[in-house]
């Protein structure tokens, strides 16, 4: 559906403007489909939601690219080339190309799998593998990792910095160049515009702040090392689990050097890893939030659980206090913005036209106030309990009717002790009542407040990894090196590639593109795991 | 050549209408006393409209918009769904569906010519699977509605030269096309295109089709009725 009409929608001045756009013009200093022809990339992290978006948008627009070798991990019983003609081809965003190319058989002509892993040298690959490869992979995209955000430091370490190193390795065996993804939040806990200037190396976002200005990768990793030997090894002395502990102290470490979690503390290191190596020629490319596809391969699709669908979720489920900074935007990206942006940076990189950084981001041009999205959450639980047939109908009148507000930290800790001071009553009545009459009557009452219970506590956790990006901290990451990358494209190129996150409609793609994208795709994600819980 | 059927929406293809749409949107403001407010002042409004309504459609499209003023467009579209999910969807006529789905089987292009919004036409659109849509578009100052339409306001002669502007973009034989309205406002697009329709027609519509030997149709009944022209060509495929 289309509409035909003279006006189009400016997002940044918030009004209709007239006449056609000016047609994209690029300088063609660089040369996308000439950069990209006759070479072949070797795809790491291709079965992520970035990493499937990628692959599909590569074997869509660029037929010119002579093969593509993705690297997939084994998982249990299951091998890394089985894995990726049943589950990653079959997935949502490959089906509709695959079909389009003209079945599996097209695909196995343009593609091979390399088994791998990040944790093994080399990623896992063998010296048979590597002579193979050798003199034809042109280019490495690294977009493996973990993204969780505050996991077992160890578990964190192994892929995002170790993983790098092995990265380097085998681009270095290679003899090729490498587009590493990493993350914009790789700043730390800083406020306002983030330059794509600052050096990377030695780089802790505290640095300006303390007098000892000094870190080093190597030091760090000791000290990490160290402490997860020390922590397994007062397994039997002390009676908190070692993971939970390995999690705490990694969480403290970073925020020592400022940085927001474990995720952001490793990636920075890996960066750090890359940016040390020397006669590496190299791009690091850094992502805000990644949200639900704008277009392609088609409007909503998601299946990211580190971002911000766990807050949509909790919307919808009826949340109306949001603790967020009234001036602040929410850093997010379409994720086929962000695989054309890895796509334009990669051909810069073979163009030999790179900078080190590049930032994909939308806050500097067009930003989304954080209230903003507040209301378009209360928007979405209104819909959605107003016409729930389930559950009970006054708590869905309350949900769909009053309004999400903006709050602040203070006060949604005063709410929590008196909802946990609340239910600390209920809990205490409904044993009494047990004691006093006997019987099992009121246990399903007590079960219903258990649960309860998990879910508030659940959602609480959700919220409180989301405050640095939404009330700690306000973030505008500057993008102009992307954007000087996409002006430097050739006018072909600019039809199969564009960098505009300025042309976004925020009203039009979170109500209608990325929340129902999420109850599409992400909701049935969460459905088993609760059930499980449960 | 291309050819395209043109269908109007109130009355039409679903029993609502602008006033009530902005009645949503008004009881539906962030807070309890602005909704009031906004309702009660949407209500006061509607003896003016009522008088305005056969009179003029494009002053009652001018008048009706003013009512907007000092909504945020987000609003607007994030409520735009529930509107439909509320009020449209239970007011769409029984056989709307089946004719569009009829006209598009036929090869002809859908296309809705409507004064209605377009963040309250989206989601009706999507509903019937409409290819293009003509409709107004509110002016906004810093996501904020001014209370004015934007130009071409569409009513009356305006949908006419729309349809031939689209006619001409698009490569659409008028000759070949069709267009289905409930009101006499709309004679100047029903003749635009070679095959008219008078649909769920108002008592003058109906004076008019049956002066200019237009088929008439009902979609509000259970039984099918497509007009002659679409009868034939079915039987053809």
């Amino acid at each position: 559906m289309k509409y035909f009409t003279p006006w189009r929608w400016n997002p940044i001045r918030g009004e209709y403007e007239n006449g056609t756009p000016a047609p994209l013009q690029g300088t063609g200093e660089i040369s996308a489909i000439d950069a990209f022809s006759n070479r072949t990339m070797l795809l790491l992290g291709g079965t992520g939601f970035v990493g499937k978006v990628l692959l599909a948008m590569v074997l869509d627009r660029f037929p010119e690219m002579k093969h593509l070798v993705v690297q997939v991990r084994r998982k249990k019983n299951v091998g890394g080339e089985q894995r990726f003609y049943s589950e990653v081809l079959n997935s949502p965003p490959l089906r509709p190309i695959v079909e389009r190319l003209g079945g599996e058989t097209a695909v196995r002509n343009k593609v091979s799998i390399v088994e791998g892993d990040l944790d093994e040298p080399l990623c896992g690959l063998s010296s048979d593998q590597i002579t193979a490869l050798k003199g034809s992979v042109d280019i490495v995209v690294n977009l493996a990792g973990l993204v969780e955000f505050d996991p077992p430091l160890n578990e964190s370490i192994e892929p995002n910095v170790y993983g790098t190193q092995h990265v380097i390795d085998l681009v270095k065996a290679l003899e090729a160049k490498l587009v590493h993804i990493s993350t914009c939040y790789v700043a730390g806990k800083k406020d306002g515009h983030i330059s794509e200037e600052t050096p990377i190396a030695g780089y802790f976002p505290l640095r300006d702040q303390t007098p000892d200005k000094h870190f080093s990768v190597t030091e760090e990793l000791k000290w990490c090392n160290q402490f997860v030997e020390e922590t397994r090894a007062t397994r039997s002395t002390n009676p908190r689990p070692v993971r939970e502990r390995l999690r705490e102290g990694g969480m403290a470490r970073a925020d020592s050097w400022g940085w927001t979690n474990i995720y952001t503390y490793t990636k920075s290191m890996g960066e750090q890893v890359i940016a040390q190596t020397p006669g590496l020629t190299y791009a690091i490319v850094r992502p805000a939030i990644v949200e639900s596809s704008m277009q392609f391969p088609f409007p909503g699709w998601n299946e990211g659980f580190t971002t911000s669908a766990p807050l949509v979720l909790m919307g919808g489920s009826g949340v109306k206090g949001w603790p967020v900074r009234r001036d602040g935007p929410l850093e997010i990206i379409p994720v086929d913005l962000v695989a054309a942006g890895i796509l334009i940076v990669t051909a810069a990189v073979l163009c030999g036209k790179h900078k080190p950084v590049y930032h994909l981001a939308s806050a500097d041009q067009n930003p989304i106030m954080l209230p903003r999205l507040v209301a378009f959450l209360g928007m979405n639980s209104r819909y959605k309990h107003k016409h729930m047939k389930s559950g009970n109908r006054l708590a869905n009148v309350w949900k769909a009717y009053v309004e999400t507000r903006v709050i602040t930290v203070e006060s949604l800790q005063s709410r929590r002790a008196k909802l946990h001071r609340r239910l600390d009553v209920i809990h205490a009545t409904l044993t009494l009542g047990k004691t006093v009459l006997g019987g099992n009557q009121l246990d399903p009452y007590l079960k219903s407040l258990r649960d309860t219970r998990r879910q508030i506590r659940a959602q609480e956790i959700t919220l409180d990894k989301f405050l640095p990006f939404m009330f700690h901290n306000k973030y505008i990451f500057e993008t102009r090196n992307i954007r000087e990358a996409s002006r430097m494209l050739t006018n072909e190129d600019l039809k199969r590639l564009n960098w505009d996150p300025e042309t976004i409609d925020w009203a039009d793609y979170w109500v209608n593109i990325h929340t129902k994208g999420i109850e599409k795709w992400i909701r049935p994600m969460f459905a088993p795991q609760r059930k499980a819980a449960g | 050549m291309n050819k395209a059927a043109f269908y109007d929406l109130d009355g039409t293809l679903l029993h609502c209408d602008l006033v009530r749409e902005h009645a949503y949107y008004a009881r539906n403001d962030r807070s309890l006393v602005r909704s009031a407010w906004q309702l009660s002042l949407a209500v006061l409004r509607v003896p003016w409209l009522a008088a305005l309504a056969p009179y003029s459609r494009r002053r009652f499209n001018i008048s009706l918009f003013r009512a907007y003023k000092g909504m945020h467009r987000d609003r607007l579209v994030g409520l735009a769904d529930d509107l439909f999910e509320v009020t449209l969807k239970p007011s769409i006529f029984l056989q709307a569906k089946s004719l569009i789905d009829c006209t598009r089987d036929l090869g002809y292009r859908n296309v809705l010519v409507t004064g209605t919004l377009d963040f309250t036409v989206r989601p009706i659109a999507l509903h019937f699977g409409i290819d293009d849509v003509i409709c107004n578009r509110l002016e906004f100052k810093n996501h904020i509605a001014t209370g004015i339409a934007l130009p071409p306001l569409l009513a009356e002669d305006e949908k006419a030269r729309s349809i031939r502007e689209y006619a001409e973009k698009e490569d659409i034989d008028l000759s070949q096309s069709c267009a289905f309205s409930d009101s006499a406002a709309d004679v100047p697009m029903l003749t635009a295109v070679g095959h008219p329709v008078a649909t769920n027609p108002t008592p003058k519509l109906r004076r008019k089709a049956l002066q200019n030997n237009w088929p008439i149709i009902e979609l509000r009944e259970n039984s099918s009725s497509l007009p002659p022209f679409l009868t034939t060509s079915a039987k053809t495929l």
